[in-house]
C-alpha cells in the first residue's frame, strides 16, 4: 500500500481515507488508465503491465534514438572540424602540423568516448526492461506445457480436425490451403456438406429462400422425424415477405398453395398467418405484428444450421472450438496437478484417470455422470445408480455393502428411513 | 466459390453463420453462469498467456541488441580508422583528407542505419504494446469475441510451427490479428531447421553467433554439438587433416567443460565411419541430424519463452482429458460431444479419463443440467428426465408423459423426484 502512495505521490494524510480499491483506481487514473471493473486482468497486474508499457512507449524510443544520433553526430563533428583545419593549412604542410591535428582528433574522440556512451545507453535501456521478464514469470504461468503428456498425438489427425473446423466456419479457401500445405488427403465428405450449407446461408442473407427450400424438400422425412417445423417456418417467412410487399391476391394464392398443407397439424399458426392477409397494405394495425419481425430470419438461419449439422452427423458448434474451450477451462487445474506430481513423471504419463475433478462449465457437460455419495465411485453398467424408497440414490455396490448382501434392511445414510436391497430400483439417466 | 468468411465482431447481419454463432456461445461459459465466475474463469485463463507477451518482448530485445552491436561495430571501426590515420608515420595531406572524408560519409551511413534500426525497434515495441492492450481488453462483455480471437491465435501458432505459413498468414490477415501472432519468429527458426535437415550447420551456427551471450548464460552446449557434427562429417569424408585442424580451432575451447564428449567424438578419427563398433557407429548415423534439429527447437523455444509443443496440442490434450468419459465411446454418444467424432476419439485414446467428485446429470431431452433448480424426476420404469422437460411434455399432452427412450406412457403424477447430491 505505502509503495503505491509514494510512487504516485499521493498526499500522506489522505492515505487513511482511501480504500485499497479507490487508491488503486486513483493510481491507475494517474497512469492514464481507465479503471475498468469488468476487466479480467487483476488491477495490480494491470498497473504493473502498464508501468512496463510506459517503458516501451514511442516517446522513450524516440529519445533513445535521438541520443544515439547525437553521439554519432559528436564524432562526425570532431572529424569534420579536424578536416576543416587540415584543408585550411596553406603552406606545404610540415608533417608535424598535420600530425598534431590528427593526434588532437584522436584525443578528442577518446574524451568523447562514443563507444562508452553507446554502451551506457544500451545498459540504461536494458535496466528498464529487466524487470519485465520477472514480472511475467510471476504473474503468468511460465510453462503451460508441464501438463502435456508425451503420448502419440498424430498431427495428421489434428490437421484434419483443423481443416474441418475451417470448413464448418465457412472458410473453404483456408481449409483447402491447409490441406494443400499439409499434404493431407482431402476430407471430402464434410467439405461438400458444409459448402452446401453455406450456399443455402448465402442465399438466405439476401432473403432468397430457394436453396433452403430445395434442401428442406429433399430431407423432409428426416426433418419430420426430428420434429422440426423448418418447412412451415420457411413458408411463413416467404409468406410474410409477400404480405409486406405484395398484393392480397399474391398472399392468398401463396397461402393456398404452400401454407394449407400445414393447416391441420399447426392450426394456430396457420390461422394467425392467414388472418394477416386482411392487413396487407396496412401492416401497422395488424395484431400479429411479431410475425413481421426480422428476427425470424435469424431464428430460421440458426434452426436450419442446427438441422443441417444434425442430419450430417455433425455438432452445431465446431468440435475443435468445444475441445479447446474445455482445454482452456481445464488447463489451470491440470497444471496445478502436474506441479504436485512433478516428481512422479511416470505416474503422470500412465494414469488412466485424472485423480482430481476438472470443473467445466454447464455447456461442456455432455454426459450424465452419477457419483455415489458414499463410495465416490462413478455409476456404470456393472454398478448402476439405484433409487431407494426414501428417494435418495446410491450406487448398487454401496447398497450391497450396506445390506451386507442379504435381504435385511439397512438405514439410508441421509435420512433415517430403512430399506432393503430389493426395494431399490435401477435408474437410467 | 469465395464466401466472405468472417463477419465483423459486432455481427450486424441478420443471417448469422455458425461461425458467429459459435463465437457467441460455444467457446464461452453459458450465459446463465454468474458474471463473477465468468470473469474469474477468464482471469485464470489469462494466466496461461505467458508466451503471448514474452515472445514479442524477446524479439524486441533481440532487435535492440542486434542494432546496438551493428552500430557499435561501425563506430568502433571509424574510431580505429582515425587512430590508424593519426598513428601512421608517413601520411600526406591529401590522403588524410580522403580518409577523414570517407569516415564522415561512413558516419552518415551509420546514422541512416540507426534510423532504420530505430524504426524496426518501434515496430517491435508497438507489437508488445498491442499485446498488452489486447490482454487488457478482455472482459466480461466481449468474452465471446475475445475467446474467438484466442482460438484463432492458437491455430496460427499451430500452423506456423508446422510450417504451414501460407495458411497461417491467411488466417492472420483475414482476422486482422497479425500483431497478435508470431509467424515471423517461426520462419526464422525454419531457416535453421531446413539447413540442419539438409545436413548444413551454417544457418545454425549463424544463429548461435547471433544469440551468443544468451546461450552462454543458459550454459547451452548447442554450438558445441554443431561443431561436433561438423567434425564427424569431416571424418566421414575421410578429410582427417582438416578434421584435426577443425578440432583444434573449434572444439578445443569446449574441452574444459565437455571433455568426455569431446574425447568420445575425437575417437572417431581412429575408428572411422565404417566402423562396426556400435558405440561409435551411432555417431555416424543420419539420426544425429534429427537430434540436432530437436536440440535447436528446444534452445530456440527456451530463448523465446515459448512452449516446445504447439499451443493447440496443449489445449487439446487438456480439453480431451477433461471431456473424456466412458460414455463418449458409446454409439449413442450425442453429436454435440467432440468425442463422438472418430478423429477426436483416436486422439483421446492414450489420455486419462476425467473424474467427478459430484454427480453431474444431463437431461436426455433438453441436454440441460439437472440440478436443484431443475431436479431429476423418475418415471415408473426407472428412466430419469429433468423437471423442465417433463412439465413441458405434460402441458402439451394433457398431463401424459411418454418416455422418449422406452415409449412407456404414464401421467405426470406418477413421477417421483430423486434427491441426488
Amino acid at each position: 500500500m505505502k509503495k503505491f502512495h509514494t510512487s504516485v505521490g499521493l498526499l500522506p494524510n489522505c492515505s487513511h481515507v482511501y480504500a485499497f480499491r479507490d487508491s488503486l483506481s486513483l493510481s491507475l487514473s494517474l497512469a492514464s488508465l481507465p479503471f475498468r471493473d469488468s476487466c479480467a486482468l487483476t488491477s495490480l497486474l494491470r498497473f504493473s503491465l502498464f508501468q512496463f508499457r510506459s517503458q516501451i512507449c514511442k516517446r522513450l524510443a524516440e529519445t533513445a534514438n535521438q541520443r544515439s544520433q547525437e553521439i554519432v553526430d559528436q564524432v562526425g563533428h570532431e572529424i569534420e572540424q579536424a578536416l576543416a583545419k587540415i584543408k585550411a593549412i596553406n603552406d606545404p604542410l610540415s608533417p608535424v602540423h598535420l600530425k598534431s591535428i590528427l593526434s588532437e582528433l584522436k584525443l578528442k574522440l577518446n574524451t568523447v568516448g562514443p563507444l562508452n556512451l553507446l554502451e551506457g545507453l544500451q545498459k540504461e535501456r536494458n535496466i528498464n526492461f529487466s524487470k519485465y521478464p520477472k514480472l511475467l514469470e510471476k504473474s503468468f504461468n511460465p510453462d503451460i506445457s508441464k501438463a502435456y503428456r508425451n503420448v502419440d498425438f498424430d498431427f495428421h489427425l489434428v490437421n484434419q480436425i483443423v481443416a474441418n473446423h475451417f470448413y464448418q466456419q465457412g472458410l473453404f479457401d483456408l481449409g483447402d490451403c491447409l490441406i494443400d500445405e499439409a499434404g493431407e488427403p482431402e476430407a471430402i465428405a464434410i467439405r461438400s456438406h458444409f459448402l452446401e450449407m453455406y450456399q443455402v446461408l448465402e442465399a438466405l442473407k439476401v432473403k432468397n429462400l430457394g436453396p433452403a427450400l430445395n434442401w428442406i424438400t429433399l430431407n423432409r422425412e428426416k426433418l419430420n422425424q426430428n420434429g422440426s417445423m423448418l418447412e412451415l417456418k420457411l413458408h411463413r417467412l416467404q409468406f410474410v415477405e409477400i404480405v409486406k410487399k405484395g398484393t392480397k391476391a399474391d398472399a392468398l394464392s401463396y397461402a393456398r398453395t404452400h401454407l394449407a398443407p400445414f393447416a391441420s397439424l399447426h392450426m394456430n399458426e396457420f390461422q394467425k398467418l392467414v388472418v394477416c392477409i386482411i392487413w396487407v397494405g396496412k401492416l401497422d394495425s395488424c395484431p400479429h405484428a411479431e410475425l413481421m419481425a426480422p428476427t425470424h430470419w435469424e431464428e430460421f438461419t440458426q434452426e436450419i444450421i442446427k438441422q443441417f449439422c444434425s442430419l450430417v452427423g455433425q455438432s452445431y458448434w465446431s468440435p475443435l472450438s468445444v475441445a479447446v474451450a474445455a482445454g482452456i477451462e481445464g488447463l489451470p487445474t491440470l497444471l496445478k496437478l502436474a506441479n504436485v506430481m512433478a516428481a512422479k513423471r511416470q505416474e503422470w504419463q500412465e494414469m488412466k484417470q485424472l485423480p482430481v475433478p476438472v470443473e467445466l462449465g454447464k455447456e461442456l457437460q455432455f454426459h450424465s455422470i452419477f457419483v455415489c455419495p458414499v463410495s465416490r465411485d462413478q455409476g456404470s453398467e456393472e454398478n448402476p445408480p439405484m433409487l431407494m424408497p426414501c428417494l435418495h440414490v446410491l450406487c448398487n455396490q454401496s447398497i450391497m455393502k450396506l445390506s451386507k448382501n442379504t435381504s435385511r434392511t439397512f438405514k439410508c445414510p441421509y435420512c433415517p428411513t430403512e430399506a432393503s436391497a430389493a426395494q431399490c430400483r435401477q435408474l437410467h439417466f | 466459390m469465395e464466401i466472405d468468411p468472417l463477419p465483423n465482431g459486432s455481427g450486424s447481419n441478420a443471417a448469422t453463420s455458425p461461425e458467429t454463432a459459435a463465437t457467441t456461445t460455444a467457446i464461452t461459459v453459458a450465459s446463465n453462469t454468474a458474471p463473477s465466475s465468468k470473469l474469474s474463469h477468464l482471469t485464470e485463463s489469462l494466466k496461461l498467456e505467458h508466451q503471448f507477451l514474452r515472445v514479442p518482448f524477446e524479439h524486441f530485445k533481440k532487435t535492440i541488441r542486434t542494432n546496438h552491436r551493428t552500430v557499435e561495430k561501425e563506430v568502433s571501426a571509424v574510431i580505429s580508422s582515425v587512430t590508424d590515420v593519426a598513428d601512421s608515420d608517413e601520411i600526406s595531406k591529401d590522403d588524410a583528407i580522403l580518409s577523414l572524408t570517407s569516415l564522415v560519409s561512413r558516419l552518415q551511413g551509420i546514422k541512416r542505419k540507426l534510423e532504420e534500426g530505430s524504426h524496426a525497434e518501434n515496430l517491435q515495441a508497438h507489437r508488445c504494446r498491442a499485446r498488452l492492450d489486447h490482454l487488457d481488453s478482455a472482459d466480461a462483455e466481449n468474452l465471446s469475441e475475445w475467446n474467438n480471437v484466442r482460438l484463432k491465435r492458437i491455430l496460427v501458432d499451430y500452423m506456423s510451427r508446422m510450417s504451414y505459413y501460407d495458411s497461417a498468414m491467411k488466417l492472420a490477415e483475414s482476422s486482422n490479428i497479425q500483431e497478435l501472432v508470431d509467424i515471423d519468429v517461426f520462419q526464422e527458426a525454419k531457416k535453421v531447421i531446413d539447413g540442419l535437415r539438409n545436413q548444413e550447420v551454417g544457418p545454425a551456427l549463424a544463429w548461435c553467433a547471433d544469440n551468443k551471450s544468451r546461450l552462454k548464460k543458459s550454459k547451452s552446449k548447442f554450438e558445441f554439438q554443431l561443431r561436433l557434427q561438423e567434425f564427424i562429417e569431416l571424418v566421414r569424408a575421410e578429410n582427417y587433416m582438416r578434421a584435426i585442424s577443425y578440432a583444434r580451432r573449434y572444439l578445443s575451447p569446449w574441452g574444459a567443460t565437455h571433455l568426455k564428449e569431446l574425447q568420445r567424438v575425437m575417437a572417431t578419427l581412429a575408428v572411422r565411419s565404417h566402423t562396426e563398433c556400435a558405440k561409435y557407429q551411432v555417431l555416424f548415423e543420419p539420426k544425429q541430424w534429427d537430434f540436432l534439429v530437436d536440440q535447436f527447437k528446444q534452445e530456440f523455444c527456451r530463448l523465446y519463452g515459448m512452449t516446445l509443443e504447439p499451443l493447440l496440442n496443449i489445449y487439446l490434450q487438456a480439453g480431451l482429458s477433461a471431456l473424456k468419459t466412458p460414455y463418449c465411446y458409446e454409439d449413442d454418444c450425442t453429436k454435440e460431444d467432440p468425442l463422438s467424432q472418430d478423429s477426436f476419439r483416436k486422439l483421446a485414446m492414450p489420455l486419462p479419463y476425467s473424474k467427478q467428485h459430484h454427480s453431474k446429470l444431463v437431461c436426455y431431452i433438453t441436454k440441460e443440467l439437472m440440478d436443484t433448480e431443475n431436479p431429476p424426476q423418475v418415471l415408473p420404469n426407472g428412466y430419469v428426465y429433468s423437471t423442465k422437460a417433463l412439465k413441458e411434455m405434460a402441458e402439451k399432452n394433457n398431463g401424459k408423459i411418454t418416455c422418449p427412450r422406452t415409449g412407456l406412457v404414464c401421467s405426470y403424477s406418477d413421477l417421483v423426484k430423486a434427491y441426488i447430491s
